[in-house]
């Protein structure tokens, strides 16, 4: 490592340690700058048919003022505006229509939040903490190891400084939840406490908002008014994240004396969580609707993350509506393909892996080609074959085509095994008058066990998971597999979505556990078969 | 590779046959029914005629529908696989380094890959709907949208939602597919560039593409042949409507055969995509191999 002077890394730490402080500055300011707008209408009054000075413009306008002053003895902070449209009239003359709007204007600085009693409030007071909190920590964590190479900071300096940059990230990231918090009560729950709709407590929340916006001006109807408020966050409240990010930066700097591998360790972390996130969604939806009335569901203005109330009674309805068989019909099915392809997968595999004869590569040819033909391109070929074999409407018949479809990945994932696996241990044994059947059974499957699990389990979620040959061979209820059977559910003019989700979520969680089971063998034995291939 | 002793000459078919039995009679045969139909007249009723060339063909390439489904087959193939194709590998270089609840992370990457298409469609169908789907509700307790949007306004809206859910189930296996790639890549590679100079990008253009490129090849090809054939998605999000607009080949050919009652053409259009499909995967195979050769 290249040694540096102590100069130089002091001098190097004041910078940082400047430009965070600079930075703390900035914030504040930024703090004290307007962050919010509001603007409600409090008055309107259209006068058509008028010129601007005539007769009834000035009735108009008197009438205004005088609703104006009223507001203005509450103690609103009122301007009037007006507005001019011309149009011509039916008999061909140019009139004008005025509409007066009295509205009142504020701006709030982001320090009028703190006292306001309002959920963003707390969100604030966080903020706050957290920056001054970092500031102070990263002050004591400078003070007389200013001019220390940060990888020979003492573990007092160093657990400081962390804590400053853990402080500054936290700060940075309860900004856009400040914005957040905010839009949900100024406008989500004001109009849900419009429209009669909103949830307990609400009423102390309106009283807060409106002594919050108008001080003790504010009588008569509350939600009226609120809703008339339209807001704005100013770009002051924005610009709180960048100078929020540089001083995170420089405070990173004091910490790990660089920059660049710090933050894209860090960005590939919020990529993850931003991916998990994603990924996760749709499990949540399915796990949270599984469990909702049926009323709620389908309702525009259900505002709850979670149900209200956990209906446990749709699994019991589930039941009765015949998911159990469906999913006793997928097992079935399942373990039945998965046999039948292992039955005929593994003599095949293990002929290919280790047996020299003719026509080898066309059937492996022949195996590589069947990728290609989907089931569901041969649809018609499929119903019309099992019409004749009078195998449809069965699960036997699902059974087969489910193994004969999966043969494909079967034998090569199971090639693949038995390759990597040495045959010595079983030409020992053919020597000591084993024969290939035996060699097989005795010595190589429970050394393969692994890779077979594997086979076992990937043809079996494939078969539990198999949709459209089921759809076109089933049409008895009774014989339906579970992916078949949620369909009922959902019909052209009624779904009945908690249902659906219900046995969805009994449909998937077995098969994710599997999955989750195999993920680290299965990848390598996907590809591998294929480029040995 | 060794050969066991092996007694007879026809032994090593004796091993084959239950394979072989398997697949001639469920794949094989269907095949060939195709395109026997496919060449055949058929009644509404479903009964097979006598011979009429190309008149299947005629039929199904006439019909209105024809050109805007292909023009949607390709558009579905080409995003979704290109797509998917891009993230997974993305996904798959992040999920390769080193990171703590690295294990936590994979498992949650599989999770779209088990699910049944049919299920993960359903769940995305509710997600998107404009009078009370979930996607709405999230944005607005979350405060980022101030009213409910129709996410699903027109039918290219909707084409585009399903084009996303099929990349959403894709990526998992590509990723999988990729990171088995990348793990095998001998860390010594990158410790000689890294003794060289190279930066980031050139790193991965010389020494990871290249190494992954066998994997990347083989999830490609296959993904061509699952999405082309991918069914659930749009049958369950629009099932096509409104009228063919948003088909792709394989939901277009399942409503001509089974609710149309038009088994010829739907033939016809089988023996089309099948065709499509071999050319495009025989194309790919064979570019990849030269370049594995040179």
């Amino acid at each position: 490592m290249k040694k540096v002077s102590s100069a130089e890394v002091m001098g190097k730490n004041r910078k940082a340690l400047i430009l965070a402080a600079v930075m703390l500055v900035l914030a504040i300011v930024l703090l004290s700058l307007p962050a919010y707008e509001f603007s409600a209408t409090l008055f309107t009054k259209r006068s058509g048919n008028t010129f601007v000075g005539d007769e009834r413009y000035v009735k108009a306008m008197s009438e205004v003022e005088a609703a104006a002053d009223e507001y203005r003895q509450q103690g609103f902070d009122v301007t009037i505006s007006e507005q001019v449209t011309e149009r011509v009239n039916s008999k061909g003359e140019t009139t004008s229509m005025v509409a007066f709007t009295v509205s009142s204007t504020n701006s709030f600085s982001a320090w009028r939040f703190l006292g306001a009693g309002l959920p963003s409030s707390r969100v604030l007071m966080a903020i706050l903490v957290c920056i001054a909190g970092s500031a102070v920590l990263a002050l004591l964590g400078a003070r007389g190891t200013m001019d220390v190479q940060h990888y020979s900071l003492t573990g007092k300096a160093k657990n400081l400084r962390c804590a400053a940059c853990w402080l500054a990230f936290i700060a940075l990231m309860l900004v856009p939840v400040f914005v957040m918090v905010n839009t949900y009560s100024f406008s989500r729950q004001v109009t849900l406490f419009a429209s009669g709709m909103a949830a307990e407590g609400a009423d102390e929340l309106m009283g807060r908002i409106g002594a919050f916006l108008y001080g003790d001006a504010v009588s008569g109807d509350l939600g009226e008014l609120l809703s008339s408020v339209a807001y704005n966050t100013t770009w002051s409240l924005w610009a709180l994240m960048p100078v929020l990010f540089v001083m995170l930066c420089s405070l990173i700097v004091l910490l790990k004396g660089e920059l660049y591998a710090v933050l894209s360790r860090g960005a590939m972390y919020l990529f993850i969580i931003a991916m998990s996130i994603l990924i996760l969604y749709p499990f949540y939806v399915m796990f949270i609707t599984g469990f909702r009335s049926n009323t709620e569901t389908t309702d525009m203005y259900f505002l709850h993350m979670l149900p209200t109330q956990w209906i446990w009674s749709n699994m019991k309805d589930i039941v009765g509506r015949g998911v159990l068989r469906y999913l006793m019909n997928s097992i079935i099915l399942s373990v039945g393909a998965t046999t039948i392809a292992m039955i005929c997968g593994i003599p095949a595999a293990y002929a290919m892996a280790r047996m020299k004869f003719k026509g080898k590569n066309v059937f492996l040819g022949f195996v590589i080609m069947s990728q290609m033909f989907s089931p569901v391109v041969l649809l018609v070929g499929i119903s019309q074959l099992m019409n004749t074999l009078k195998l449809n409407d069965s699960i036997i018949g699902l059974m087969l085509i489910n193994a004969a479809f999966n043969q494909a990945f079967a034998i090569w994932l199971l090639r693949g095994t038995f390759l990597s696996i040495s045959s010595e241990m079983e030409q020992a044994a053919c020597i000591d008058g084993c024969n290939t059947v035996e060699a097989l059974i005795r010595i190589l499957l429970p050394m393969a066990a692994p890779g077979i699990v594997t086979t076992l389990i990937f043809v079996f979620i494939n078969a539990w998971n198999e949709y459209t040959i089921s759809t076109v061979l089933i049409s008895t209820p009774i014989n339906k597999p579970i992916t078949v059977g949620i369909t009922q559910f959902s019909s052209f003019n009624m779904i009945e979505w908690q249902y659906l989700f219900a046995s969805a979520l009994l449909a998937t969680i077995p098969v994710v556990i599997l999955f989750m089971c195999i993920e680290k063998h299965l990848a390598a034995g996907l590809t591998s078969g294929g480029v040995k291939g | 590779m060794d050969s066991i002793l092996v007694r007879h000459k026809w032994e090593p078919y004796v091993w084959l046959l239950p394979s072989i039995v398997l697949m001639t009679t469920f794949v094989i045969f269907p095949i060939m029914i195709v395109f026997k139909l496919a060449f055949s007249e058929i009644s509404k009723a479903g009964i097979v005629g006598g011979f009429v060339g190309l008149q299947n063909f005629i039929d199904a390439v006439k019909a209105p529908a024809f050109g805007p489904v292909m023009i949607n087959t390709f558009i579905w193939v080409v995003s979704v696989v290109g797509l998917s194709t891009l993230i997974g590998f993305i996904m798959a270089m992040v999920l390769n380094q080193d990171f703590r609840g690295r294990k936590i992370a994979r498992s949650i990457v599989v999770f779209p890959w088990a699910t049944s298409l049919v299920i993960q469609a359903s769940i995305w169908n509710y997600i998107i709907k404009f009078e009370y789907g979930n996607l709405n509700n999230v944005l607005l307790n979350l405060g980022i949208i101030k009213e409910a949007i129709n996410w699903r306004a027109t039918y290219q809206i909707e084409f585009m939602w399903e084009c996303g859910v099929g990349i959403f189930v894709t990526i998992p296996f590509v990723t999988f597919c990729v990171l088995s790639g990348l793990q095998s890549i001998d860390a010594a590679y990158y410790e000689a560039a890294t003794v060289d100079g190279a930066n980031f990008w050139q790193k991965l253009r010389n020494v990871t593409i290249p190494l992954v490129m066998p994997s990347l090849t083989v999830s490609t090809v296959l993904n061509i042949i699952y999405v082309f054939n991918s069914f659930p998605i749009i049958y369950t999000i629009t099932k096509g409507a409104p009228a063919n607009k948003t088909d792709t080949l394989i939901t277009y050919l399942y409503m001509l055969a089974f609710y149309d009652q038009k088994k010829g053409p739907a033939t016809a259009l089988s023996v089309i995509g099948f065709t499509i499909l071999c050319i495009v995967s025989g194309i790919y195979m064979m570019m990849t191999m030269k370049k594995e050769d040179a």
